[in-house]
């Protein structure tokens, strides 16, 4: 197992071991980059996950504190739980089900096609698809993508059965069981789906990509992989020149450690990453680091997010099999005459009968909800996945009320809906009633927005640094031996399920990093570090030096 | 020591679970776990204790609410509805009823499968009262959005 010093300053640090982190890690290592990634999680293996939706949420979910405000539903619904995401090694990859479609062309492009609505922080990427296509075949390669590299696509289920004849009868003619990103067949030493349904508790059986058991063992195998879980990075330290000097975090004992680094890699989901940038605020970086444009925490988007089920009068039993393994592409390009830019797809989507309870009508009570879930054998259920739009004040910002673990500002998610946003809801729900409705549904059901499994857009790309976070390669404007290389970094939403972007990117960055590296055009401030931060807070490096052998809780084996 | 309700209170709760999320098909056992989960709420917490001991008291009123009919306890949580008692009952049932294997047999919900092999060979594709629809998009609507 590699381990390297605390002073060592070659190594890249990663924070995060997610899709983009965990991608970024193995690219850098299959390269010859030292790389150590700090993970906040657990390192669980998919024999510890468990097929039970409360007790998984447990094991995997990120439950630090947050707060929440604004006017959407999920403030009042979940006010400490503004998201669903990870907190184990493989971040929300463990969790994800694996929806792989691509962005479209005038994704890249909303200030062309969605500027001057109020209330649009709308921005053009730096990068068009065409630079982004290169990458989205290698990503969809690694990630084992049906309908892609020869993969055949996956079998119907019950519930891809009603949804797809549902869309037959409607006229949707764009309809399929999904480009996704999990075996059909066995491939990369990878088994075949066994269709126990239960992706989103961490897929036991390793068919569904996650960066778990893909990207970090083969990051592992190559020996220059420092992996260290239960190890949460609180602040990242820089030099008097505004370059990164490392990380301070708290391992598994609660020490307080300090790894040095030539340059580090934030992607600790939209909302950790901007809260990280803003809690590494110091007296040259007054606003948190590399927010001189000020958008650090700002356009966050959560995407449109609702839901459709339906009842029938003959049993469906959605819950088996794979959870989202069918997708709806026909309302996904932007058609201004519906009444609001951008699409959503329509994607399968079952959950199991704790979470349905859980999540169908949030507060609901009496016979009307009951009735509801007296109907779960016979339901069909769709998720409305789409774009949001980019929202300068719907923004991560530091609660300094109320304090994590660590003694850190916990983050608040302040989120309103923008009218296209409701918009583009209302017509979602009304066209999958219909779907249903034209396959036989006695009863459908509007599930509104629950706590965001897409993060997105805290730190944006941008041409310009006034505009932006991070340039079109994910490195800061601001400091350039600082990268973002989680889904913070899109610059808009686009319909899509992000993980397929956050890949191709991380592997376009691992490429530009590399490449910056070899020619020496990444200036890094670890060697020329003095001891001294101008924010305080971070351990002399004789202090580390000491214990730097062998870092504490950095993993039990 | 563990904090217990009253059998008289314990009864309440029972029905006052049952009104709330009424399933004519579940016993009595079923909601036997929310009854169990709002006592464990008050565990070492006095205040917590005390609402629910209000809010109980509040819907037995001067007799019991186990000896009202099913409208009058309907009526008589639904003006309840918003108290402290209410909400914690609510966000206590909500979870506790249907996290167990009762009710997910009543329901028609069979949970794990990994130990089976999942529904591979169990039904995952058994639904026949539809035709089996395409996999894959026809060629008329052409290639995938990108």
């Amino acid at each position: 197992m590699t381990r390297y010093r605390f002073d060592d300053e070659d190594v890249v640090v990663i924070v995060g071991s997610g899709a983009g982190g965990g991608t970024l890690a193995n690219e850098l290592c299959q390269q010859g980059v030292k790389v150590v990634v700090l993970e906040a999680g657990r390192h669980h293996q998919p024999e510890d996950f468990v097929n039970d939706e409360w007790r998984s949420f447990k094991q995997l979910a990120w439950l630090d504190n947050r707060t929440t405000s604004g006017s959407f539903r999920v403030a009042k619904d979940f006010p400490n739980l503004p998201a669903w995401t990870c907190k184990t090694v493989g971040g929300t990859t463990v969790h994800w089900a694996g929806c792989c479609p691509r962005f479209m062309e005038h994704e890249f492009k909303s200030s062309t096609y969605y500027g001057g609505i109020d209330g649009v922080n709308a921005l053009d990427w730096p990068i068009s698809l065409a630079d982004v296509e290169p990458y989205y075949d290698r990503a969809e390669k690694k990630m084992g993508i049906t309908q892609t590299n020869g993969i055949p696509p996956m079998p119907a289920n019950n519930n891809y059965k009603v949804f797809a004849n549902g869309a037959l009868r409607v006229g949707y003619k764009r309809f399929h069981s999904g480009r996704y990103a999990v075996n059909p067949i066995p491939r990369d030493g990878r088994p075949a789906t066994n269709q126990d349904g239960f992706a989103f508790q961490g897929h036991k059986n390793r068919s569904k990509w996650s960066t778990l058991y893909t990207e970090i063992p083969k990051a592992e195998a190559t020996g220059r992989l420092d992996l260290r879980p239960e190890c949460h990075v609180t602040r990242i330290a820089h030099d008097d020149q505004g370059l990164v000097t490392g990380v301070v975090y708290v391992d598994g004992d609660g020490l307080e450690q300090f790894q040095r680094a030539r340059l580090v890699s934030v992607a600790g989901n939209a909302i950790e990453t901007a809260r990280l940038l803003l809690n590494s605020a110091s007296s040259q970086f007054p606003d948190g680091l590399a927010n001189s444009s000020d958008q650090v925490g700002r356009n966050y988007m959560r995407h449109l997010t609702a839901s459709t089920y339906a009842i029938f009068d003959k049993p469906v039993r959605m819950y088996r099999g794979e959870t989202m393994a069918g997708h709806i592409e026909d309302e996904a390009p932007t058609d201004p005459s519906r009444g609001f830019v951008g699409g959503y797809y329509m994607q399968l989507l079952a959950l199991g009968v704790p979470f349905l309870a859980a999540f169908v009508d949030p507060g609901a009570w009496g016979r009307d909800f009951t009735s509801i879930m007296d109907g779960y054998e016979n339901m069909a259920g769709m998720w409305l996945v789409g774009e949001d739009m980019p929202q300068a004040t719907n923004r991560v910002t530091l609660n300094h009320d109320e304090l994590d673990q660590f003694g850190q500002p916990v983050p608040n998610v302040n989120f309103d809906d923008h009218p296209n946003d409701l918009a583009m809801r209302e017509h979602a729900w009304t066209q999958s009633a219909a779907l249903y409705d034209s396959v036989g549904a006695i009863r459908t059901i509007r599930t509104p927005p629950y706590p965001a499994t897409h993060n997105i857009g805290t730190a944006r790309m941008s041409e310009r640094p006034e505009d932006g976070v991070v340039n079109k390669f994910g490195q800061a404007h601001d400091v350039p031996n600082l990268f973002v290389s989680d889904a913070s970094q899109f610059t808009t939403g686009a319909a899509a399920n992000p993980t397929l972007t956050i890949v191709a990117l991380a592997i376009r960055q691992a490429e530009y990093i590399v490449d910056q590296l070899k020619t020496g055009s990444i200036p890094t401030g670890a060697r020329a570090w003095d001891g001294r931060d101008p924010g305080g807070a971070v351990p002399e490096p004789e202090q580390v030096a000491a214990t730097a052998a062998e870092p504490a809780g950095a993993g039990a084996d | 020591m563990h904090y217990q309700l009253s059998d008289g209170a314990r009864e309440t709760a029972l029905r006052a679970a049952r009104t709330m999320f009424p399933h004519d098909g579940f016993p009595d056992e079923a909601y036997e776990p929310v009854v169990r989960q709002v006592e464990a709420a008050a565990d070492g917490d006095e205040a917590v204790a005390r609402q629910i001991e209000e809010g109980i008291a509040g819907l037995d009123g001067s007799g019991s609410f186990a000896e009202l009919d099913a409208d009058a306890q309907l009526e008589t949580l639904a003006k309840a509805e918003g108290t402290p008692f209410f909400e914690l009952l609510k966000a206590t049932a909500v979870v506790a009823l249907y996290d167990q294997p009762l009710v997910w047999k009543l329901l028609g919900y069979e949970g794990a499968a990994a130990h089976l092999g999942g529904y591979l060979h169990r039904g995952f594709d058994d639904l026949d009262w539809l035709p089996d629809p395409p996999l894959v998009m026809s060629a008329e609507a052409g290639s995938h959005h990108q």
